[in-house]
């Protein structure tokens, strides 16, 4: 953001004083900064969720740790959140279901507590609605069907409470769909798993295929009315991670009309830095169970420990930097694969190991100000910062409605 | 099979009889009048399977062309599970039931409408649809979780009874062993919480000292969702004349409840003298039902109407209902007395085995020279009322935030 501002002032005075013509770095940078600050700009995937239980963190205020707040989102443009409800995938049955719907009441508490800041949406346009009003839309997505307690009436509660999308597993296979970390138990998709995404069609709930593995993402993918979404995941291609999508499964994900949320975790968005963490830590899943048999069920207590032994294994070289801009590489593969209308943004911030340069939500206005450099176009950018995944909503809500009428 | 025949034969009869006794006046009156029922347990039917609300069944108490045709305008349908069920377990079971009601008013939009406030109610009158809310019966179904019962809440819910039979965890019921003194200081957020949330706080089933705490601590006014008079019929799950006065004095209202052991201390005090019978009927429900909770609640009441037949329990009488309703009248005024049935869930009287008698309800009022505006009123208008104001207490507590 100082950068930013620095530019535009540069920009201002090489206008004012030296009368130059447009076209010149600056003047991109000033393009980008009300390109973005006049855009809905969604993140379909955070973590901060956790942090309402937290007595030291609140939404509403700056803090001094973590990536996410109302004043750091004000000056990142970032208009449009889904919160993400989360719980360790080995929680299942009746207690998964009253944690989750602890997480669900906290966020809509929080919109509650900050409704001059924030508005609670369901739907594509009540968040054009909340953004033509200066507020931030607040969303809910649900990371793991093991949440739902094996109990479709569950997930339809959820709905109603707000819910709009599921991501069918976490790092560990749920009692209907394999997931990408997990040792396959079910081949993709149970018979169950596939009435759990026809009832989210029905229930115009997003059908989310992060975490997933690959063949419960193609079990998804057919059995789906609605296009699906990648919440949180990058580009195989560019890192050879489990939890990012191979150039095949994202254009098949396209063709269907869904959407890569592009993910900004170092270890899914470089290859030297996930080989590098898979000798250290013997990968993700790996060091997030570490993680938890130290901090407990205190998920505040993991993220700091998470992003404090990655900045010290970086500082002592046996992790490799990481770039914000390799964000931008995942975006344009994934763009260059499949066209500028199924790329979007779901961060994982709160939750993941975020690259030098984009350590909190502040620092978002540069991904806009990067794909103009590369040359995108201002509709472009629009649609990966939040308008692909709108049309996606929009879609999944039509699906529900044809349903439901047909019912 | 016999005796099942001579059951419907008999409820034939009575609903034959009954039709004709309605004057037009009653029947003008009744049809055009908002009529609520607080408390009907058709719920766990729904859970159970082969239940079709949409059409006329010949056992239970409620469907959607028997509602029609005793002209009920508005249905709380009770979310209820043992009150030994309790944390995680209890609240994932109340969400099944919960999706369950919200799934029905989907399912019959026609004839339903899912509505949360009084404005609500009258709309669905208006359109010629019944108002179906949901109350939830027990406090043990939060799992002493605020966010839980805030869930509850966003899914529909508009009263809770803070307690069934059991004590729960923070507040105790009028047929267990006090353990909590009433309520909690926890119980009390609870009250407190309901009141922001602009659900009613529903004192049937609490014990006397629970009552009394909740009177002190809620800002709205309170009701009992099904309660009869303790003054006819002493049980404990009634209320004594002391106790309809403080709730009307706040501006409650008393439900009354039709189930023969609450309405008439006859019936009472046989069933007390014969313990070995409500051990039976429980075997016998048992193997009837296994673990189907709208069999159970069902069978319990036809299993009880053949000990009423064959002479071993008393017969008691519909009228039984016009007596409660009219001694807390008498007790509270005319605006703190509505109606809570608690059909699907308890044993009905003879002459009202099912919604369908409603009619005779106000035609038995009129009779006792009740004006139509105080019929109007025990049919639904005072639940209606206190619900206007439960909603303005929470719009105050949510604007003073």
């Amino acid at each position: 953001m100082h950068r930013v501002r620095v530019s535009r002032f540069a920009c201002l005075l090489v206008a004012g004083f030296l009368m130059m013509q447009a076209a010149t770095g600056d003047d991109i940078a000033d393009r980008a900064h009300k390109l973005h600050f006049s855009s809905i700009v969604l993140d379909t995937h955070d973590d901060t969720t956790q942090r309402f239980f937290s007595k030291n963190f609140d939404i509403g205020k700056r803090n001094p740790d973590g990536h996410i707040d109302i004043p750091r989102m004000r000056e990142g443009g970032m208009n449009a959140i889904f919160f993400s409800i989360w719980i360790d995938g080995r929680i299942m049955g009746p207690p998964a279901v009253q944690k989750a719907l602890d997480q669900i009441d906290a966020v809509h508490e929080n919109v509650i507590k900050y409704s001059k800041d924030m508005v609670f949406c369901r739907t594509a346009e009540e968040v054009r609605r909340a953004h033509a009003q200066g507020k931030i839309a607040a969303l809910i997505g649900v990371e793991g069907g093991h949440m739902i307690g094996n109990d479709i009436r569950v997930l339809r509660m959820f709905g109603d409470l707000g819910v709009r999308y599921m991501t069918l597993t976490h790092f560990y296979n749920d009692e209907w769909a394999d997931s990408s970390t997990a040792k396959p138990e079910h081949n993709g998709l149970t018979d169950f798993g596939k009435d759990i995404v026809r009832e989210m069609n029905r229930q115009g709930i997003m059908v989310d295929i992060s975490h997933v593995s690959d063949k419960t993402f193609y079990d998804a993918l057919e059995v789906s009315k609605a296009p699906l979404i990648a919440s949180h995941s990058s580009c195989r291609a560019l890192c050879n991670h489990v939890r990012d999508m191979s150039d095949d499964m994202i254009k098949a994900l396209a063709a269907k009309g869904g959407v890569i949320q592009i993910n900004y975790e170092k270890s899914f968005i470089d290859q030297a830095y996930k080989d590098a963490q898979d000798k250290f830590s013997g990968g993700v899943v790996a060091m997030m169970d570490q993680l938890k048999k130290e901090c407990g069920d205190n998920e505040e207590c993991v993220n700091k420990k998470m992003t404090e032994m990655a900045d010290k294994a970086t500082a002592e070289g046996k992790l490799p930097h990481v770039s914000w801009e390799r964000i931008i590489d995942h975006i344009d593969h994934a763009v260059k694969l499949v066209g500028a209308d199924h790329v979007g943004l779901g961060s994982d911030f709160d939750g993941a190991n975020m690259p030098e340069g984009m350590e909190d939500c502040t620092h978002l206005p540069r991904i806009t100000e990067a794909l103009m450099r590369k040359g995108y176009s201002d509709d472009d950018i629009r649609k990966i910062l939040g308008g692909n995944l709108l049309s996606v909503m929009e879609q999944t809500e039509r699906v529900s409605r044809e349903m439901r009428a047909a019912q | 099979m016999c005796l099942g025949a001579g059951i419907v034969l008999a409820g034939a009869m009575a609903r034959a009889s009954a039709a004709g006794d309605i004057s037009a006046r009653a029947k003008q009156l009744h049809f055009s009048s908002i009529v609520i029922d607080t408390h009907d347990d058709t719920t766990q039917r729904f859970l159970d399977g082969g239940f079709d609300l949409g059409s006329r069944n010949a056992l239970g108490s409620i469907d959607i062309p028997r509602m029609k045709e005793g002209g009920l305008g508005a249905i709380f349908f009770s979310i209820w599970i043992p009150s030994k069920i309790t944390g995680p377990e209890a609240v994932k079971r109340a969400l099944d039931q919960i999706d369950a009601v919200r799934e029905q008013s989907r399912k019959y939009a026609k004839d339903l409408m899912l509505v949360t406030t009084a404005e609500g109610v009258r709309e669905a009158h208006k359109q010629g649809k019944i108002a179906a809310l949901i109350g939830v019966e027990g406090g043990h179904m939060i799992a002493s979780d605020l966010a839980v019962l805030r869930a509850y809440a966003a899914l529909g819910a508009r009263y809770m009874t803070l307690t069934h039979s059991g004590n729960c965890e923070w507040a105790d019921s009028s047929t267990a062993k006090s353990e909590h003194n009433g309520l909690t200081e926890f119980g009390k957020d609870v009250v407190r919480e309901m009141n922001r949330l602009g659900m009613v706080v529903d004192i049937s089933h609490v014990s006397d000292k629970t009552f009394a705490d909740v009177l002190e601590v809620s800002k709205a006014p309170v009701f009992a969702s099904h309660s009869d008079c303790r003054a006819i019929c002493d049980a404990p799950r009634n209320m004594t004349d002391d106790m309809i006065k403080r709730l009307a004095a706040k501006g409650g209202v008393i439900q009354i409840n039709y189930h023969v052991g609450f309405l008439s201390q006859e019936f009472r005090n046989a069933e007390k003298a014969h313990p070995e019978w409500e051990k039976a009927i429980a075997l016998e429900i048992q193997r009837r039902c296994g673990t189907r909770e709208g069999c159970q609640l069902i069978e319990g009441d036809r299993i009880t109407r053949e000990y009423v037949l064959r002479g071993d329990l008393p017969r008691v009488e519909w009228t039984k209902i016009i007596e409660h309703i009219d001694h807390a009248v008498k007790v509270a005024g005319i605006d703190h007395v509505g109606l809570g049935s608690d059909f699907d869930g308890a044993n009905m009287p003879f002459g009202m085995e099912d919604v369908s008698k409603l009619p005779q309800i106000t035609n038995a009022l009129l009779e006792k020279g009740y004006s139509e505006d105080d019929v109007r009123k025990i049919l639904g208008e005072n639940t209606l009322r206190l619900m206007v104001e439960v909603e303005r207490v929470s719009r105050e507590l949510n604007a003073a935030k």
